[in-house]
């Protein structure tokens, strides 16, 4: 798009611009003056706790201890940064949690090229670096020792939980709003209860139901481990929300498609497959994008029923004797990840929105 | 039948025979000894002193300690034998029940509703949880009766701001008590000198003790008990001999401590034992095992890993550790504490 402005408007300059938004009466000069204290203030003082009076580097304890500099110690991150990544991991295996980590961050950005979005392309990227990354961090195969979910942590953890709850989520979206849709009404009234019932549970209840709960209810095959048993619930509550975006996705096309499609005498697989759901996904990518950014936000509720996810390992990392007086650098540390993921996560959704010309048609 | 049971109980009892203890068929102890495995409840993140993430990311605290020593006297060794679960504290008795973990060892007071209403039982306690008070060095208190006249700063609506009212009313000790809603307020205050003291949980205050702005030295946490909580370890109800286990495990710990066995110098012990119990205790004798339906050298195995309870306690929250928490109340009997190891026999 380019922007034509209109020769009639003269446009005024840099300075003239400033004066005339923000100093051109004495009452907004001493609002601007007054704003713009409190800004610089604030932006200094976190520039020196952040910086200039920090402490960095490993080994430095003492030294943030006696408060000598004044500001963040930035050695509990150099001292701990493992533990916040990696968990409860076994140490000398960690290098296999980084590169398990380290693929999935690959196909994520395999996957927003272009040449990779074909129904067959996709899939097969996901599942092969889906099964690189469990035989990595799982191991018991080519001579890799077995470490067990108990043990897995730290962001290994978090990427994992949030990348199979999305992977499992989203086809069983689709399949859910297929069914809320379905001409049969007792089908679409079904699928609406079950849709409406689950979004009215908070998501903490359904992770506590399935963690701790369904082992009492089901036979002792179909109990597994705790983490899968966490995902499934996970993934459930994913497709409850996630199938109601691709509904609205679908309600936004004008009935003449279908109509269309079907005096074309396509099948029923064929029109979803080629008419409505590209289409409904390009109208609700806007909200998928979001519901996904929420999804990896709340992957770490589950330190609640005790896993080491990404929040708790940083809590561990700052709760030592060593390190206890250090908690809000480790805060800043752990949110810092979670920042690094989500605005990657968001300018991704903003170049397929452009890409796609979501906004337009 | 009963009266073929009973006369057989008698003539046990009479002759002294005794046969290999017989473990129930459903008890956790057999169960974990099939699995190989101990599983121990850990932390979902840490608790200062008794779960903690060392660099390396392995556990270490005074309940990882525990945890270590029942799995060492089960399977010989910790080493490939012990998983310690994370779980949070909401998390711990249904992950009991449904069989996640094995045993409790969590800081977890004794309580009635826990003993009763949520089926649970609870070990003798391995640690008393006291709330004291810490104050400044150089006013020169060595009890809570000399801070008579002064003030003490404690969270408000807690237990412990009960516990401290009434405790200054019984010893007539007259103290203005200063209340804050919020833990860090609660200590920054007393750092800027707002109060005399601070009332906490003595590991908590320990804590903070390490963190003081003007160095640890300038703090002194006075022995006074204003008032405790017994910390144990929890079973499942109704499986006696998981319970006997963990009650013997302590007991052994204490038994050593006593006796002066220590990690060192347990092989000293065990050559040349001193005398028929410890010669039993070490398994040089039979019986103290078969009993539990352990092995014999189980009490060894055990206090050759981790130590006795007072290596437990100092390398992790007494004067081994950062923390340097006096033992106080938490001494055996003849160190003026409450613990005690039951005999030997």
């Amino acid at each position: 798009m380019t922007h034509v402005i209109p020769a009639s408007v003269p446009q005024p300059s840099f300075a003239e611009a400033i004066k005339g938004r923000y100093f051109s009466t004495r009452r907004d000069t001493i609002v601007s003056l007054v704003f713009a204290a409190i800004a610089i203030w604030l932006g200094w003082s976190l520039v020196n706790w952040a910086l200039v009076n920090a402490t960095f580097g490993a080994g430095q304890g003492d030294v943030c201890r006696e408060n000598m500099h004044g500001g963040a110690c930035w050695s509990v991150v150099s001292a701990r940064w493992r533990i916040v990544l990696f968990g409860l991991y076994p140490f000398e295996e960690q290098w296999r949690s980084g590169l398990a980590c380290a693929i999935m961050v690959i196909v994520a950005i395999l996957s927003c090229v272009p040449w990779f979005w074909s129904p067959r392309r996709l899939p097969v990227l996901w599942v092969a670096g889906f099964a690189a990354f469990y035989i990595l961090m799982r191991g018991g195969l080519f001579g890799l020792p077995e470490v067990t979910e108990q043990n897995w942590g730290g962001l290994a953890l978090t990427v994992f939980i949030f990348a199979a709850v999305v992977l499992l989520g989203m086809p069983l979206a689709i399949v859910f709003a297929l069914l809320r849709r379905s001409e049969l009404p007792w089908i679409a009234n079904t699928m609406a209860l079950v849709i409406d019932t689950i979004r009215s549970l908070p998501l903490l209840s359904i992770m506590f139901t399935f963690a701790i709960v369904l082992p009492f209810v089901l036979p002792g095959w179909a109990i597994g481990d705790k983490l899968y048993r966490v995902i499934a619930g996970y993934a459930l509550f994913f497709a409850c929300y996630q199938a109601e975006i691709i509904r609205g996705g679908m309600q936004a096309l004008p009935n003449g498609q279908e109509e269309a499609a079907k005096a074309l005498g396509m099948t029923y697989w064929q029109r979803i497959g080629y008419i409505i759901l590209p289409q409904a996904f390009r109208n609700a990518l806007p909200p998928t994008i979001n519901q996904i950014v929420i999804t990896f936000k709340e992957t770490s509720l589950v330190t609640i029923i005790g896993f080491f996810d990404v929040m708790a390992s940083g809590r561990a990392a700052s709760g030592t004797a060593e390190w206890n007086f250090a908690t809000i650098e480790m805060y800043v540390f752990v949110g810092l990840i979670f920042f690094v993921f989500v605005f990657s996560l968001s300018r991704y959704g903003a170049y397929l929105e452009r890409r796609l010309r979501v906004g337009t048609r | 039948m009963r009266k073929f049971a009973l006369g057989l109980m008698a003539t046990t009892m009479l002759t002294g025979v005794s046969a290999h203890a017989q473990v129930a068929e459903g008890s956790r102890l057999n169960t974990v000894l099939e699995r190989g495995s101990l599983l121990c409840s850990g932390h979902n993140g840490s608790f200062l002193g008794f779960a903690e993430v060392d660099d390396q990311g392995t556990w270490k605290g005074v309940d990882i300690d525990l945890c270590r020593a029942l799995s060492a006297g089960l399977f010989g060794q910790s080493d490939g034998h012990l998983e310690i679960v994370p779980i949070s504290w909401a998390q711990r008795w249904p992950a009991l029940q449904s069989g996640d973990i094995d045993v409790v060892i969590k800081v977890s007071g004794w309580t009635q509703s826990r003993d009763t209403e949520l089926n649970l039982a609870y070990s003798t306690p391995y640690f008393i949880g006291a709330f004291q008070a810490m104050s400044k060095a150089d006013l020169g208190a060595e009890s809570v009766a000399d801070l008579d006249g002064g003030t003490l700063c404690v969270g408000a609506g807690t237990s412990t701001e009960r516990a401290t009212a009434t405790y200054l009313e019984t010893k007539d000790i007259e103290a203005e008590l200063l209340t804050f809603e919020n833990g860090d307020e609660l200590r920054n205050a007393y750092y800027e000198g707002r109060c005399d003291a601070l009332v906490e949980w003595a590991p908590s205050l320990a804590a903070g003790r390490v963190d003081a702005p003007d160095g640890a030295d300038n703090h002194v946490i006075l022995p006074d008990v204003i008032a405790l909580e017994a910390e144990g370890i929890i079973v499942p109800e109704g499986d006696a001999d998981w319970l006997d286990v963990q009650n013997w495990m302590l007991s052994s710990l204490w038994f050593a401590e006593m006796e002066g066995i220590t990690s060192e110098n347990i092989d000293e012990f065990k050559e040349n034992p001193p005398s028929e119990t410890i010669a039993k205790f070490l398994g040089n004798t039979p019986g103290y095992g078969d009993r539990l339906g352990l092995d014999n050298e189980w009490a060894y195995n055990m206090i050759k890993e981790v130590g006795n309870m007072a290596e437990i306690y100092d390398r992790n929250i007494g004067s081994g550790s950062p923390y340097d928490l006096p033992r106080g109340i938490n001494a055996l009997y003849n160190d003026g504490g409450v613990f005690y190891p039951f005999i030997v026999d």
